[in-house]
């Protein structure tokens, strides 16, 4: 009786994917991209990086010594926060950045879903993944700080601008097929007609915009250390600021994720067959594989580029971005007007 | 009256291909050097840098050619090195003991620029062509006669292999392993 009720929980498929995915797996490729960035951008500056940690793995432990410092650091709170909302921000800007994971279909069997039905999944996920950025800001405000607010006034600005050719990009896919459910977007695109060879300019937009959104390593203009101390997240200690930084790596995850199914092919040259193993296993390690290089080609563009100032990266969005964006989308219109997919 | 002031205006270098081009290029660069990394950094206990003759190192004093002239401690920039007064037997005349003057260094203040070596007439003080040697306290940084000559062991030699820098004309500062 109770064991039946303890393997229904355990079981519940959307419990499921957001603790396996969602919590453990973005954990998982959050330490790895940070390991892969820092090794990256040390071997491009003919450094060495991570190393003595653990010399066989390329210093992978030094990351895992870094989560548990950040986990049993002492938690400072200053006297003059708003504390209801310094406590709570971070925690459920970390918590909402896990849930679009509930709407991303890692296969087409229904029975595999975490929900029942996938039909505006694509519009979801991407409505749930744009939540985060106000709670940082509601984050920078509480912390009654002048870099707090300073960063996170930069962190709206930037969202106004980038979250926009993200939304944009990426739904340009449903208009070239019709559809937000992504099953359906992940199928048209079976085995080789992936949108990212079809229309590369929106997924180049969609790749820029994560860039920008999540504050990718050399693009983090709201939490630059050089001029304002750690932005929205300078109050916070110990496991509430491991909770802001790991909130962004989740959410690149997410989107990512999201690139992976919609750009990407998802599972696409592999055709799930039946049960869990066919069904479940290989197409989700298929997507999550894309997404994983998707983080870490992002992780990579580190070593590459030098920081932007605020006034050039919101020109760039102005200027560049959104315009890639719209004719990404009108690209994918003309692919729907002469019929690629159909 | 204030004078007027005048925005002037650049011409924006380059259009979009050329920012097209810039990126590509960067990302090639990137790319090259993710794929085969030209390290230069030294792994410092598991090996160590071999010096060239001539470097100036800590210093090793030898007593029999010293003929108390205290120039080394005259020349001596900051003040590190001092003489010490010692009774000790002459050699010629056993019976009746000598007083003498021999220089001691406090590494506390020896900035290594070798002046003392180059001063010496007698060639009684010489490099050693290394300076990594951490002492546990402060103290033990000033030599005394006895450990002044003796001439220090280098802790990396134990450890590691030796390295040298090398520039090479394509890839800059480049670590070569000896042997």
């Amino acid at each position: 009786m109770v064991l039946d009720l303890i393997l229904y929980i355990i079981a519940y498929p959307p419990l499921w994917q957001v603790l396996i995915l969602g919590f453990a797996g973005s954990l998982a490729i959050a330490m790895v991209a940070i390991w892969f960035e820092r090794k990256a951008a040390a071997r491009v500056q003919r450094r060495i990086g991570p190393y003595w940690a653990s010399p066989a793995l390329g210093g992978f432990l030094n990351i895992i010594a870094d989560m548990v410092r950040y986990v049993l650091q002492q938690l400072i709170i200053p006297g003059t926060v708003d504390r209801l909302v310094f406590y709570f921000a971070p925690i459920a800007a970390f918590t909402i950045s896990i849930l679009p994971v509930i709407f991303i279909p890692l296969s087409p069997k229904p029975e595999f879903w975490p929900v029942a039905t996938m039909d505006y999944s694509l519009l979801i996920a991407l409505a749930l993944s744009t939540l985060p950025p106000l709670l940082v800001i509601a984050a920078g405000w509480s912390s009654n700080n002048k870099f707090a607010v300073i960063g996170s006034m930069r962190e709206s600005y930037v969202i106004t601008a980038y979250e926009l050719v993200a939304v944009v990009s990426i739904l340009s896919a449903s208009a070239s097929l019709l559809t937000f459910n992504l099953v359906y977007i992940v199928e048209a695109q079976q085995p080789f007609k992936w949108l990212a060879i079809l229309n590369p300019i929106a997924f180049l937009a969609a790749i820029l915009a994560v860039l920008m959104s999540t504050s990718a390593f050399p693009f983090e203009i709201p939490e630059s250390e050089h001029e304002v101390v750690a932005g929205p997240f300078t109050e916070y200690s110990g496991a509430l600021y491991a909770f802001n930084m790991g909130g962004a790596y989740v959410r690149r995850f997410v989107y990512a994720l999201l690139i992976a199914l919609v750009f990407l092919g998802g599972w696409a040259p592999y055709v799930p067959g039946p049960g869990p193993i066919t069904g479940y296993i290989i197409p989700s390690l298929i997507v999550v594989f894309k997404a994983v290089i998707v983080v870490l080609f992002i992780s990579f563009l580190r070593a590459v580029y030098g920081r932007y100032r605020l006034d050039q990266a919101l020109g760039a969005a102005w200027r560049l971005a959104i315009p890639l964006a719209i004719i990404g989308f009108g690209w994918s219109l003309f692919l729907a007007y002469i019929g690629v997919f159909h | 009256m204030p004078p007027k002031v005048s925005l002037k205006k650049l011409a924006r270098k380059g259009g979009l291909f050329d920012g097209v081009k810039s990126n590509i290029h960067a990302l090639a660069i990137g790319v090259k050097y993710l794929v085969d990394p030209q390290r230069s950094t030294l792994l410092y206990p598991k090996e160590y840098i071999e010096h060239r003759p001539g470097y100036r190192g800590f210093i090793v004093f030898v007593k029999e050619k010293c003929i108390s002239c205290a120039a080394c401690s005259r020349i001596c920039p900051s003040a590190a090195m001092k003489m010490v007064r010692v009774t000790e037997i002459d050699p010629k005349h056993p019976d009746k003991p000598r007083q003498k003057q021999y220089p001691v260094i406090n590494y506390q203040r020896c900035i290594f620029c070798g002046f003392c070596v180059d001063v010496c007439p007698t060639e009684a003080l010489y490099h050693v062509p290394f300076h990594d040697i951490v002492y546990e306290n402060l103290a033990d940084m000033f030599m005394t006669l006895e450990q002044f000559q003796v001439e220090p062991q280098r802790p990396a030699v134990s450890e590691g292999l030796p390295v040298v820098y090398e520039v090479d004309e394509g890839k800059g500062l480049v670590k070569r392993r000896r042997g």
